[in-house]
């Protein structure tokens, strides 16, 4: 600290604030840390609270589709697959796919499905497939299916008579019933066996309550086709984000409970320990409004400082979590900024106004005199 | 030790001759709640002190020095009686208008100084005028000059000795001109040689028409005195006008 002070005195509510705050550096230090932890778990919680429902329906996305839309009769028409699409929503992926049973080399009967395979590729991306399709030509192996095959470089199918044969580029592998079938491309599917799709796999991004829209919309606009939900995918997505929300809530409560306790503790010290400098404003005839103005100054601006430094640190451990857990970054929400302002403020406010009640009862006399 | 001159002795027995009683308690009693019931803090006390008047209130630990440095600074009311300050009736006086009249009426002069340790000593004879109304730096080094200590004004607290620490302190005391200059133990902590300075300076404060309410233990102040007001268990015991200005003698 410098020896003297500076040659134009003055004297202010900030001045003696600063001053106050740069003379007690340990303390100040100690309540701005506590102030700014506080402010970066709020920042951190309320940042991944936020993106928590993006982040888990992205996750659920990867399972596949949430919705089957059958026909019930004839194939799902061109227009019909647009009108789908266009009720399903602008990032919703539709895959058209067409079933028959066809005879393998071995003359076994087995299940072949004409597919678009780059749809397939992004709906279906937890399938485990060695290399996938890219020619008309090609085809993939359900790992079952494979089993039925004499040569899987020359796949020979016939159906109704007609023989076709494929090259088979890889199996796949999903532990379900795509194991059994034998995927080829959709045009190629067509022109051998003359069927048009009759079954939409949909995607739709979004909870259960988007999805149940859609459905909604689905048989009220096209009502000879049935649409149905993937009922255990849609409930235990709704179920698990629900639960995780509600674990996100209780978490960002404690935490926020447990850091407000030591900010409490932290700035409660710092007020009391300073009960002679309360006592000599009061007996210099400081009211009580002036004293309690003083203490929660210094408290706001060490909080708003706090808050500032913490929503940047907050910010970036969401970031990195967002990363670490969901492979994709949880950015920086200048939303809840006010949200965590306004808990530290509420905290900091509480943590410097209760201690001075306390004071208020004191005796200065008494304190003054050091006892 | 200063002599204290012919002229001003006069002046001050004179005024004191005349004077209207700045300080008056009728019947006054403080009560506070114990576990065991209630201690009676102050009990009964009446007693007068006039303008220009220097009063030593002696007693020893637990007498009630500090309930009457209390009701007497306006930092705390009486349970009982009747307590007026400079014609203004203290008892009945709410907080925030306590401390206005606080703030207008006394100055308060402390065996610890309390100086704020961050401020530089000009600004601790500020903080009285901020806290008052406002602040003036001529004024407050002015102040410091009265005391001797022009030119200490920017030394922070702890540059410099306990006998200059509480000449910031009284300059502080006095920078609003208040009519009660109340000093506890003004020389508690200081060394033989801090205790003359500050003693000349009130003695010099008492001559100048100033009214001193001094609490001490130190039987040499409070023979400085013109009067002592002795404490024991809250009762007050008064001593009849002593000797004007001992420190001329």
């Amino acid at each position: 600290m410098s020896t003297t002070a500076t040659s134009k005195a003055n004297i202010s509510l900030g001045r003696m604030l600063l001053r106050s705050l740069a003379h007690r550096r340990a303390r100040s230090f100690s309540a701005l840390a506590a102030l700014t932890v506080s402010a970066a778990v709020s920042t951190a919680l309320l940042t991944l609270y936020n993106d928590l429902d993006a982040k888990l329906h992205h996750e659920f996305r990867s399972f596949g589709a949430n919705v089957v839309v059958n026909s019930t009769s004839v194939a799902i028409s061109p227009d019909e697959i647009l009108q789908v699409q266009n009720i399903a929503g602008t990032n919703s992926l539709t895959a058209p796919i067409a079933y028959a049973i066809a005879e393998t080399d071995r003359k076994t009967p087995v299940v072949v499905a004409g597919v678009d395979f780059a749809t397939m590729q992004k709906l279906d991306n937890w399938w485990k497939v060695g290399t996938w399709p890219g020619q008309p030509d090609q085809v993939l192996l359900g790992q079952r299916a494979a089993g039925f095959i004499a040569n899987e470089k020359e796949v020979t199918l016939t159906y109704a008579g007609k023989a076709l044969t494929l090259h088979g580029t890889g199996r796949l592998s999903t532990g379900g019933d795509e194991d059994s079938r034998i995927y080829l491309p959709l045009a190629t599917f067509e022109n051998w066996i003359g069927v048009q799709p009759h079954v939409l796999e949909i995607q739709v991004p979004g909870g259960a309550g988007r999805v149940n829209a859609v459905l909604s919309q689905l048989q009220h606009d096209l009502p000879q086709l049935h649409a149905e939900p993937v009922r255990q995918l849609v409930a235990g997505e709704s179920s698990i984000v629900d639960k995780t929300h509600a674990l996100m809530y209780g978490a960002v409560l404690l935490i926020a409970l447990t850091v407000a306790v030591s900010v409490l503790a932290t700035l409660s010290a710092s007020v009391l320990e300073r009960r002679r400098d309360f006592a000599l404003m009061k007996a210099l005839g400081a009211s009580q409004s002036q004293l309690f103005a003083h203490f929660l100054l210094e408290a706001l601006v060490l909080a708003t400082v706090g808050v500032v430094a913490g929503y940047l640190l907050g910010s970036g451990l969401a970031w990195a979590i967002g990363i670490a857990n969901f492979g994709t970054a949880t950015w920086p929400k200048l939303s809840i900024l006010p949200l965590v302002l306004l808990l530290n403020l509420g905290i900091a406010a509480c943590a410097a106004l209760f201690p001075a009640r306390v004071l208020r009862g004191l005796q200065p006399a008494a304190l003054l005199k050091g006892e | 030790m200063k002599m204290v001159s012919e002229a001003q002795r006069q002046h001050a027995e004179a005024m004191l001759e005349g004077a209207a009683p700045v300080i008056e308690l009728l019947g006054v009693s403080r009560v506070y709640p114990s576990r065991s019931g209630v201690v009676h803090a102050l009990n009964d006390a009446s007693f007068t002190i006039g303008a220009s008047e220097w009063v030593a209130i002696t007693g020893p630990s637990g007498s009630g020095k500090s309930t009457l440095v209390n009701l007497l600074g306006c930092l705390d009311t009486p349970t009982a009686g009747t307590l007026r300050i400079d014609g203004t009736e203290v008892h009945t006086m709410g907080g925030g208008d306590l401390d206005r009249f606080r703030a207008d009426k006394v100055g308060f002069i402390f065996q610890q100084f309390h100086l704020i340790p961050y401020l530089s000593a000009l600004e601790n004879v500020m903080l009285a005028q901020y806290f008052h109304s406002m602040t003036n730096e001529s004024d407050a080094r002015a102040a410091l000059d009265r005391v001797g200590l022009s030119h200490r004004a920017e030394h922070l607290p702890s540059e410099l000795s306990g006998g200059e620490q509480q000449r910031v302190c009284i300059a502080r005391a006095l920078i609003n001109d208040p009519p009660i200059l109340l000093a506890d133990e003004p020389t508690g902590n200081l060394d033989a040689a801090n205790q003359r300075i500050v003693a000349e300076i009130l003695a010099e404060l008492h001559a100048n028409g100033h009214t001193i309410v001094m609490v001490t233990h130190d039987p040499e102040m409070a023979a400085l005195a013109q009067r002592k007001i002795a404490l024991s268990h809250g009762k007050v015991f008064c001593h009849p006008v002593s000797n004007v200005v001992k420190l001329s003698q």
